[in-house]
């Protein structure tokens, strides 16, 4: 299990991260979220021991996170860390010998990754000939090269296409599913949302919300209603705890307050013809985010 | 940890020697510096008229100078330009003044000397050619009409045969040196300084200038492209630091070896040509350079010198490769690093122009001192033990200073180097180097 436990860090006099804790257990998935410089890429930073912490404690299964127990953990930085001059098998013996790997295990497995994300034709090419979707792929499978107990992944989904990221997640469950421990931040809220179980968002290096996912939106009183059919905007401003009308498509959604204001929703939407839809969901990550942020985490 | 050092070293090394440009420059260095020994036999394989003799006519109207003349300049000849044989082919001429000069029109490649009697300077002597004469063969002839014209002077005056043996007998000359630490052959120092300067000044500036711009571009190409984080997230910064520094020392030695490979090289291909004598190449002129080195005592010397200047060397090249790691660390681009290399070049261009000009300020106190600063030592150092301006304490107490140098660099300049490899930013880039030294 990663813990984090109360860590703080300070640049100077600037504090980049605030009292920040979380625990990720084997097989979860865990969300860190916040804008650029809400102290992200610190946290990850620190648990990597890349960065000394100033208070607090950090540790992966009891051990402090050193360079004994480097070798079990998987990490991709949020730019490209390849070196471009060598070629995609150079690079993963490279890292694959610094993760204490043999070759013929580094070979094995890098031939097995290469192929489930197409890529075998690439495995004797100069990094800097491929494209930056395919660096991605590289950089990603070189991250779990060592089929890492702790993997870290800071914007994995950065470059790629949608078929692309739908690798990716394949191989994201299946590892959790093998039972590591995935820890990722992403500008994506519906990959956040449909991976994680678990999340933090950082707010100027303070946690603002934390916990599991089903949770932070049942507890989240605001609700959306999504409607389709004929009815006019204005009618359903007026009803009282209703916040926000917007038209999206052919559809109506109508932010409320609470779920106590549905009834009266739907008794004005009742009344009127044509009505195929009428549906009370959640409300979205981004909505939550904005929320609680005060600003979009999709840029 | 020590796997993961010899692997990064090696690869680091491998990247610097598994190239094909590595080879490349290699075979260019080897075929120059073997091409440069032999560029005599070259120049003679190419053809050309060098073996053509200088054809002179003497009219000898005295009728007892020719002989002198020609023995005297076949001898001086031989004597200054070290060959086997004379290049000037002396005739006695029995024809006319005006027939010689005819045939002179009709061949370039020959003079004429007329010897008259004068009743007072007892010589005369008229040099005759169609063009002009090279200065080193004027001289010859000059001094052969000089020295036969002492002859008949001597003769003329009745000496006896042993008084003039003892008169053309060269005179004996012992020098003494009174200072016990002088040598006299700190009296060749520029000789041995034209020897020192192309087997050891040269290769060590080219090979620090290498050693330091390969180290910076190196540890800024993997903080460029950001597998810096990568790498130390897997080994420490010191391994990583540790590792540039071996394999940069690795392969600036190895170079320096195959610079000196390709040296002997050259001398056995010279050998096995047996070179030229009709024109003098590099290999020729450092032969007899090493020729004066040895008859002048410093072979015996070179016993202690060639391991003080190596030891030296090796401590000055890991002096230059840990300040090269720290200071690629701290900047964020090639561009960056290639500014702030800019002063170890300095110190490393004063160092070589002091061994230079230290012949020409023999005995300078501030050049004597400037020899223990780190980093110039091993330029200057051995140079001044080898023209006999400094002792042996005075290069052990470079290598002392060189060794404390690199103990501080280790001690101080990992605590910025392992700061500086993960900072991407210029902003108070010294405030925040000089906050890790003193953490």
């Amino acid at each position: 299990m990663l813990k984090v436990e109360h860590v703080t860090k300070y640049y100077g006099d600037f504090c980049a991260v605030d009292d920040l804790s979380f625990e990720v257990k084997p097989g979860e998935i865990f969300g860190l979220l916040g804008v650029n410089g809400a102290g992200k890429t610190t946290t990850f930073r620190m648990i990597m021991g890349l960065l000394d912490i100033t208070k607090g404690n950090i540790t992966l299964d009891g051990e402090k996170i050193d360079y004994n127990v480097t070798d079990k953990i998987g990490f991709l930085t949020e730019e490209r860390s390849l070196l471009t001059k060598l070629t995609v098998m150079e690079q993963a013996i490279f890292y694959g010998t610094l993760k204490s790997m043999s070759r013929q295990q580094i070979e094995s497995r890098l031939d097995d990754l290469l192929e489930k994300f197409e890529v075998s034709e690439y495995k004797y090419k100069k990094i800097k000939e491929l494209s930056k979707g395919n660096q991605q792929k590289i950089q990603f499978i070189l991250a779990v090269l060592n089929k890492p107990k702790l993997l870290i992944l800071d914007e994995p989904f950065s470059g790629l296409d949608p078929f692309n990221v739908e690798m990716f997640k394949k191989e994201i469950i299946e590892m959790s599913k093998e039972g590591s421990m995935i820890i990722f931040s992403s500008h994506r809220m519906e990959h956040v949302e449909l991976f994680c179980k678990k999340l933090v968002i950082l707010l100027h290096g303070k946690s603002v919300l934390a916990g599991e996912l089903k949770k932070i939106k049942e507890s989240y009183q605001k609700k959306n209603i999504v409607i389709n059919g004929d009815v006019a905007v204005a009618d359903l401003k007026d009803i009282k705890g209703v916040l926000e009308v917007k038209e999206e498509a052919n559809d109506i959604v109508v932010k409320i307050a609470s779920k106590e204001v549905v009834p009266a929703v739907f008794k004005v939407v009742s009344k009127k013809k044509n009505i195929t839809k009428f549906v009370v969901e959640e409300p979205s990550l981004n909505e939550i985010f904005i929320e609680k942020v005060g600003e979009s985490y999709d840029k | 940890m020590t796997s993961k050092l010899s692997f990064l070293t090696q690869t680091s090394l491998n990247r610097k020697i598994k190239t094909k440009w590595f080879v490349v420059v290699n075979i260019i260095l080897a075929i120059a510096i073997i091409g440069i020994i032999n560029i005599d036999s070259i120049i003679t394989i190419f053809g050309g008229d060098f073996n053509k003799k200088q054809e002179v006519y003497v009219i000898d109207e005295t009728n007892q100078v020719f002989d002198l003349f020609k023995t005297n300049v076949e001898n001086t000849d031989i004597s200054l330009n070290e060959k086997e044989e004379t290049s000037f082919d002396i005739v006695k001429y029995d024809k006319t003044i005006e027939e010689a000069k005819e045939e002179m029109q009709e061949k370039d490649n020959l003079w004429l000397i007329v010897f008259e009697e004068d009743e007072t300077t007892y010589l005369r002597a008229s040099v005759i050619s169609n063009g002009y004469i090279e200065t080193l063969d004027y001289q010859i002839i000059s001094q052969a009409i000089t020295n036969a014209k002492t002859t008949i002077a001597i003769e003329n005056s009745n000496i006896s045969s042993s008084e003039l043996e003892a008169i053309y007998a060269p005179a004996t000359i012992e020098r003494v040196i009174l200072d016990e630490d002088k040598t006299t052959e700190g009296e060749n120092s520029s000789m041995i300084m034209s020897v020192v300067f192309p087997v050891v000044i040269l290769p060590f500036f080219m090979l620090s200038l290498f050693l330091v711009q390969m180290i910076g571009a190196e540890v800024n190409d993997e903080k460029s492209t950001r597998g810096m984080e990568i790498i130390i997230s897997n080994v420490s910064p010191q391994t990583h630091f540790f590792s540039k520094v071996l394999a940069g020392n690795i392969f600036v030695l190895l170079q320096g070896f195959l610079l000196f490979a390709y040296g002997a090289l050259g001398f056995l291909v010279r050998n096995l040509l047996g070179g030229s004598s009709i024109t003098n190449g590099v290999g020729a002129y450092v032969g007899s350079l090493l020729d004066v080195f040895l008859q002048g005592g410093l072979g015996d010397k070179l016993i202690y010198i060639i391991p003080l200047a190596l030891i030296l060397i090796v401590l000055t090249f890991i002096a230059y490769s840990l300040l090269a790691g720290i200071l690629a660390s701290m900047t964020t681009n090639i561009e960056d690093f290639q500014q702030l290399q800019t002063p170890i070049i300095l110190i490393s261009l004063l160092g070589y122009y002091l061994a230079l000009m230290s012949n020409m300020f023999h005995g300078s106190l501030l050049i004597r001192i400037i020899s223990y600063v780190p980093f110039i030592s091993a330029i200057l150092s051995p140079s001044l033990l080898m023209v006999g301006q400094i002792g042996i304490i005075d290069v052990i107490i470079s290598i002392i200073l060189t060794i404390v140098t690199n103990y501080l660099l280790i001690k101080y300049g990992l605590r910025i180097y392992k700061v500086g490899i993960l900072n991407y930013s210029s902003k108070d880039l010294w405030k925040k180097m000089f906050k890790a030294m003193k953490n």
